[in-house]
């Protein structure tokens, strides 16, 4: 008798708790869904072809015509090449930081450091990297938006990945080492190999990040209504072009900083899809 | 072997784009000619204006090309001074101590601020045939002693609150406002909301809100009405209790020519200068110059007014 | 690969006759030149942070010699141009605004990373993570946006006057602010912010764990959820809580989103229908207009100090208090 009435009650605690997950997921499906049905509504009438396929002519800001290629490409460059920046920096960190300081102090550290830079407001980034700028006497262009942004990106970047790797079973890198490996051949054979997944998870948030945000941008990339053909040059991104047609006083334009948010929400979803599908591929690496 | 090879070949692909990229440089605005960059950074406000002038010089000079960005006046002021710009938009006068350090203000066109209502207003018929004035503004954008629209017309069985509007980003438009009523933008009360569109959309969306836009914002510029939703308060400034003609702004039209004939006053009427690090030469002067005279023409389809003949006067007397 | 220990020969053939370099000391030699390197590369961050906050004192140096820690931290009235820098009203709204985030979102995100992980399909998991990708990479302005058009007419129109009504009692859900531009406001949009964070890395670390541990546990009868929160969670609890503090960390710094709904008037709330003003927000507003001002873009970078100062101390704090709640399974 006495386990019949355990298991109605562990039955009864599922049940609750399945309610509340599913409650949970739902919120948050919802809040999501309702903001991409604002952008959607308020975006997709002035999404048209014209738009993502050309660069502002001289009265766009005024209602006339043009579009928003040269923040999309831009965009694009700046977000990737920060990206792929703060990779190329975020990777070695992380793994050094698993490898040989482990949860020592200078781990624990590196840690705190990254965790506060993550909460800096990305303002503060924009307005550094800018005096530094100043300083050397480099103008607003497309390379001191990647590194603003890589920097933005890699605390996140590299505490995704550190707890992933925190957090894995050991046992494989101890048979690496048991069979005579390096620490290094370890990191770079066996671990990456673990957590490509987790790379890619990380990847993606930093990314999310980087092409999202638009204080950084705004004092290091400058704005120009032109694609950008060198890496000197100033750069328009899509935070910003949504920034400041939404500060015209013109209705129509307005409307189309909601369509450069589609556009920008789009462009996320691909690359993102892409990438989860790389990742289910990169799945079969993982042991489990 | 493989992945060695395909590093250091990815590695060796990435340098050169980076070299190849670095190599080429962006043309610098030149002394003399018509053709290289020039860089303008600021206002918001002046912003769509700058766009369409740009094009407009770059249909005349082909080899001229624009870069331009908003950031805000200040933005703008810190960047020519710098030198990461050749030309700042400034919404608002620049001080003192801003030309000391080499800032060299030029006015290229007006602008004004306007205080706004929402047109579902309870008391909205008796506001807009009196007006408010300065004093009245006062009390209810700074000292906030009026705290009912029943004593905005004079009538204590209404007692339906004000909700006051403020601008919380720093800029031109508030700072221009604050001054109106002897004041500075820290002084204004009331809740900030983020830029134009912001502040004219909390007062649409609020029966009893009141607050300011400019002349841009408060107006339709394709209709050349009142924004839907809200309407510019006329100011009493003669404070017969009344709103006279001379007072009553309800179409663009009248506004521009209120503005344009300075029968309304300034502040909370405006100059927007463009600023550069000391005299324009060259390049810079040349565009400055032709927005002075021929760029006049493409003012009022964007919002803005005019400078009157004497104004392009002492303007262009400070460019040449 | 085949292993010969002598330095003499670096090269040895294997199995597939490829020549590859197996010595020891090559090997050892190696990888002491690539730790260095990431030794370097791993003090980037440490030494960006310190750079940064160099940088940021001595820009705020001025104001820091005019006025007295004691003036500017605890000092209520915020008038710049007739030389008051009081920062509580700010310091006070950023408190407020990031708990009231981090409470919204924690325990929904919690919840829907572990029905992600232990009970959802493929094809759901398939679904929802580029779902959650997108929210991170929705630009803060939007955010804001969709904060003006839906939170903020939500709050004046129903939950205000509910609260108002059916919990007046306490002075926390009560305030005199007619509109809905409130801390609520940032609150919900800070927490719809930062839910993919945390649910990303909960659910990442989730899913490190590995399946026989939860396989053995529900062998023995455990149900699902029994599993999951018995055997699941206690070893990754670590990690959930780094994420639940990168997310309050986000909320920490988020500048647009929050401006653009809390009302920005420089007052202490007392409630969080009242307006606030964050330090984020004050920096943003008038990081433009700073020339004309004495000492207010000191000032404002003395914010930004400031800030940082919170947040390491909220780090610090939290990996404290994490240990001290979690024990051991807080590596």
């Amino acid at each position: 008798m006495g386990m019949k009435k355990k298991w109605r009650k562990r039955h009864i605690i599922e049940t609750l708790f399945k309610g509340i997950m599913f409650l949970s997921s739902s919120v948050v499906v919802f809040c999501l869904g309702y903001i991409l049905w604002t952008i959607i509504i308020k975006g997709l009438p002035a999404l048209s072809w014209e738009m993502i396929s050309q660069v502002p002519q001289g009265g766009y800001y005024l209602g006339k015509e043009g579009g928003i290629l040269n923040a999309i490409i831009g965009s694009l460059y700046l977000a990737t090449g920060g990206t792929l920046l703060a990779l190329l920096i975020s990777l070695p960190i992380a793994l050094y930081m698993e490898t040989y300081m482990g949860t020592s102090r200078w781990g624990n550290l590196v840690r705190l450091a990254l965790d506060v830079l993550w909460g800096i407001p990305s303002i503060v980034y924009g307005a550094f990297g800018f005096t530094i700028m100043l300083a050397i006497g480099m103008r607003a262009s497309l390379l001191g938006g990647i590194i603003v942004l890589a920097l933005l990106e890699i605390p996140i970047m590299v505490r995704a990945m550190d707890e992933v790797i925190r957090q894995m079973p050991k046992d494989l890198e101890q048979a690496a080492l048991a069979i005579g490996s390096t620490k290094l051949e370890v990191a770079l054979h066996v671990v990456i190999r673990q957590m490509l997944p987790g790379i890619v998870s990380a990847v993606l948030l930093a990314f999310g990040r980087g092409i999202g945000d638009a204080a950084s941008v705004l004092f290091t990339a400058g704005y120009t209504d032109r694609i950008p053909t060198s890496l000197m040059s100033p750069t328009a991104s899509l935070p910003l072009a949504i920034f400041f047609q939404l500060s015209t006083p013109f209705p129509e334009v307005q409307q189309r900083a909601y369509a450069a948010a589609l556009v920008l929400t789009i462009i996320v979803l691909v690359i993102s899809l892409g990438s989860r599908w790389l990742s289910s591929r990169l799945e079969k690496f993982v042991i489990k | 072997m493989k992945k060695r090879y395909a590093i250091h070949f990815s590695i060796i692909m990435i340098l050169a784009v980076l070299l190849s990229a670095c190599g080429k440089t962006t043309s610098e605005s030149t002394q003399t000619g018509q053709s290289g960059t020039i860089t303008i950074s600021g206002a918001f406000a002046l912003y769509p204006m700058m766009t369409r002038w740009a094009e407009e010089y770059q249909k005349l000079y082909p080899d001229v090309q624009f870069d331009v960005s908003a950031g805000g006046a200040g933005k703008g002021l810190t960047d020519a001074l710098a030198g990461a710009v050749d030309i700042g938009m400034v919404s608002r006068t620049v001080t003192q101590e801003e030309q000391d350090k080499g800032a060299y203000p030029i006015a290229v066109t007006k602008d004004a601020v306007f205080p706004v209502i929402n047109s579902s207003n309870p008391a909205y018929s008796e506001i807009m045939a009196q007006g408010i004035t300065r004093d009245m503004f006062i009390k209810i954008f700074i000292t906030g002693e009026i705290t009912t629209w029943g004593e905005v017309i004079g009538d204590p069985s209404v007692v339906d609150e004000i909700h006051v509007y403020t601008r919380s980003d720093a800029c031109g438009a508030a700072e221009m406002w604050a001054k109106f009523m002897g004041g500075v933008q820290d002084d204004l009360v009331g809740i900030g909301v983020n830029a134009d569109p912001g502040i004219l959309q909390a007062v649409i969306s609020d029966p009893l809100g009141i607050g300011y836009n400019n002349l841009g914002y408060a107006f339709d510029l394709s209709t050349g009405l009142p924004t839907a939703g809200a309407t510019a308060v006329p100011i009493d400034l003669n404070e017969n209790r009344t709103a006279d003609p001379d007072e009553v702004a309800d179409t663009l039209e009248t506004a521009v020519e209120l503005i344009a004939s300075e029968k309304y006053p300034s502040p909370p009427a405006r100059l927007e200068f463009l600023v550069t690090n000391g005299k324009p030469e060259g390049l810079v002067q040349n565009f400055i110059v032709w927005i002075l005279t021929d760029g006049q023409s493409f003012v009022a389809e964007a919002g803005y007014v005019q400078l009157t003949d004497v104004q392009i006067e002492e303007s262009l007397g400070l460019v040449r | 690969m085949s292993m010969r220990g002598t330095p003499r020969k670096h090269f040895s053939l294997d199995m597939d006759d490829r020549e590859t370099r197996s010595s020891v000391s090559v090997r050892k030699r190696r990888e002491v030149r690539v730790k260095s390197l990431f030794f370097l590369i791993t003090l980037i961050p440490v030494g960006l942070l310190i750079v940064i906050s160099i940088a940021l004192a001595i820009r705020a140096w001025p104001i820091l010699q005019q006025y007295s820690l004691n003036d500017l931290l605890l000092g209520e009235v915020w008038k710049p141009q007739k030389g008051f820098f009081g920062f509580l009203p700010f310091i006070a709204g950023t408190f407020w605004v990031t708990i009231f985030g981090v409470l919204l979102a924690a325990p929904p995100c919690f919840f829907a990373a572990v029905y992600l992980s232990e009970y959802a399909r493929r094809t759901t998991r398939a679904i929802a993570k580029p779902l959650l990708d997108l929210l991170a990479a929705i630009p803060s302005v939007v955010y804001g946006v969709w904060g003006m058009v839906a939170i903020v007419p939500l709050i004046s129109t129903h939950i205000s006057p509910f609260c108002k009504r059916y919990l007046g009692f306490l002075p926390f859900f009560t305030s005199d602010n007619p509109t809905g531009y409130s801390i609520l406001a940032g609150a919900i949009v800070l927490a719809v912010m930062i839910t993919p964070f945390i649910i990303s890395i909960t659910y990442e670390v989730l899913s490190v764990v590995p399946q026989g541990t939860r396989e053995a546990s529900l062998a023995l009868g455990a149900t699902r959820w029994h599993t999951a929160w018995h055997v699941v969670l206690p070893q990754v609890s670590g990690g959930i809580g780094a994420g639940i503090v990168l997310g309050a960390s986000r909320a920490l710094g988020e500048t647009m989103a929050v401006l653009m709904v809390v009302g920005n008037v420089a007052q202490m709330p007392k409630s969080i229908f009242d307006a606030a003003y964050p330090l984020s927000a004050l920096i943003a507003n008038n990081y433009g207009e700073m020339m004309s001002i004495p000492l207010y873009d000191s000032a404002l970078l003395g914010a930004a100090l400031f800030l940082i100062g919170i947040i390491l101390v909220f780090n610090i704090l939290s990996v404290i208090i994490l240990k001290g709640v979690l024990g051991k399974s807080w590596v």
